[in-house]
């Protein structure tokens, strides 16, 4: 987890993304937090990235308090998006320590960026060349979502598990099943990377949508 | 209605036993006093029994932030529940996102009573919003989504749900 370097624009854009339909970094009150985010950025973000603004001008307001708000600061790498991390503060800027060409010869007048980008490149080549062979192990697996009553909407909790979204997941088809009493359960078919997804993670942020979700268990696993 | 009230109530922790009723045609609710004509309005009531929890600080602390607080309940009582039609709706939505893009609440850095009646009386609109009239209009999805977590606001109404994995990422 992370915002990326916050003390950057790109890392005060995941930010704004992160901050566009939440009020605060953590849950829905001002947290230890929101002031350790607070406190990474060097000044208050662009007025054109106005979510972060916005949460940035509440926070400041709670300056004086910022003492008693309850939770405890941790590092910036346990904030924000999952799949971002952090990097802000990093201790060298690797572009400075570039003095050593291992590319080319001296006479080239090269800018430390082009060469950092070649760099790069050929880098992203050789794993590209040595991870070909390689077989991503999957698996295909059918859950079971039981709702709360028969009054729930079937629809909803439907939508509610298609927009889990995670690299590695995929959604198949799915169906209603009745298991009696008039309740319908969904029967909802993926298939995971194993590495990347786990039937806890699913099961997490399935049952996350408590007032349509009752439980969810896994009714077929199959190795593809 | 009267039912909004009773959700008031509670939320503030007043004893129960205040007898509403309603009048004419817009059933416009009326609080029965002992001594007296009785109290006619929804922001007007609303105010008195926040008053009377001794919750003053619901109303705004500023000469502005009171102000503000005014403008949102009007806003309520007449734009929201005065127009019905999809088209009303529609001009609220728009106004409450603009409103909302850079406050954390209606009266910006306090949870005031304006929040806690335009919760309710947005709510029957909010439960129908498809997730791409959510995703429209942002800043009241996480407004609506914050408010309905405030400790006792939402009581017996439905959890209306906000999708945060967003169907249409980079779309800002």
């Amino acid at each position: 987890m992370g915002f990326g370097d916050l003390k950057s624009a790109a890392g005060l854009r995941v930010l704004n993304d992160f901050l566009a339909d939440r009020s605060y970094i953590e849950g829905y009150v001002p947290s230890q937090a929101d002031i350790a985010v607070f406190e990474a950025l060097a000044a208050p973000p662009p007025a054109d990235l106005f979510h972060a603004l916005r949460w940035y001008n509440h926070i400041k307001s709670y300056e004086k308090q910022k003492a008693s708000l309850p939770g405890v600061k941790k590092a910036l790498g346990k904030y924000g998006p999952a799949d971002v991390e952090d990097t802000t503060g990093a201790a060298t800027d690797s572009k400075d320590d570039d003095d050593i060409d291992l590319f080319g010869s001296d006479d080239e007048e090269e800018s430390e960026e082009a060469k950092k980008l070649r760099e790069e490149r050929l880098a992203q080549y050789e794993s590209k060349k040595s991870k070909k062979p390689a077989v991503v192990a999957k698996s295909s697996i059918l859950l079971d979502v039981k709702p709360w009553d028969d009054e729930t909407d079937m629809a909803k909790l439907e939508e509610c598990v298609r927009s889990i979204q995670a690299d590695g997941l995929v959604w198949g088809s799915s169906k209603l099943v009745p298991v009696g009493y008039g309740i319908k359960k969904l029967q909802i078919q993926c298939v995971v990377e194993d590495d990347k997804v786990g039937t806890d993670m699913l099961e997490e942020r399935i049952t996350a949508f408590e007032d349509y979700v009752q439980s969810m268990d896994v009714a077929a696993f199959n190795k593809i | 209605g009267p039912e909004e009230l009773a959700l008031l109530e509670r939320l503030l922790g007043l004893p129960k036993g205040n007898k509403y009723g309603v009048q004419g045609e817009r059933k416009v609710p009326v609080l029965q006093t002992n001594n007296g004509p009785g109290l006619t309005g929804l922001m007007t009531i609303a105010a008195h029994l926040v008053k009377q929890a001794k919750k003053d600080q619901l109303l705004g602390s500023t000469t502005e932030e009171k102000a503000v607080v005014q403008q949102w309940l009007e806003y309520r009582v007449t734009r929201v529940d005065g127009g019905s039609s999809k088209e009303d709706t529609r001009l609220i939505l728009k106004d409450l996102n603009i409103h909302l893009e850079d406050k954390v609440y209606l009266a910006g850095n306090v949870f005031t009573l304006a929040d806690i009646l335009m919760y309710y009386g947005l709510h029957h609109v909010m439960v129908d919003l498809t997730v791409q009239e959510k995703e429209k209009y942002l800043n009241v999805s996480r407004w609506f989504n914050h408010i309905q977590h405030y400790p006792g606001v939402r009581q017996h109404l439905a959890n209306v749900i906000f999708i945060k994995n967003r169907l249409y990422t980079n779309a800002h």
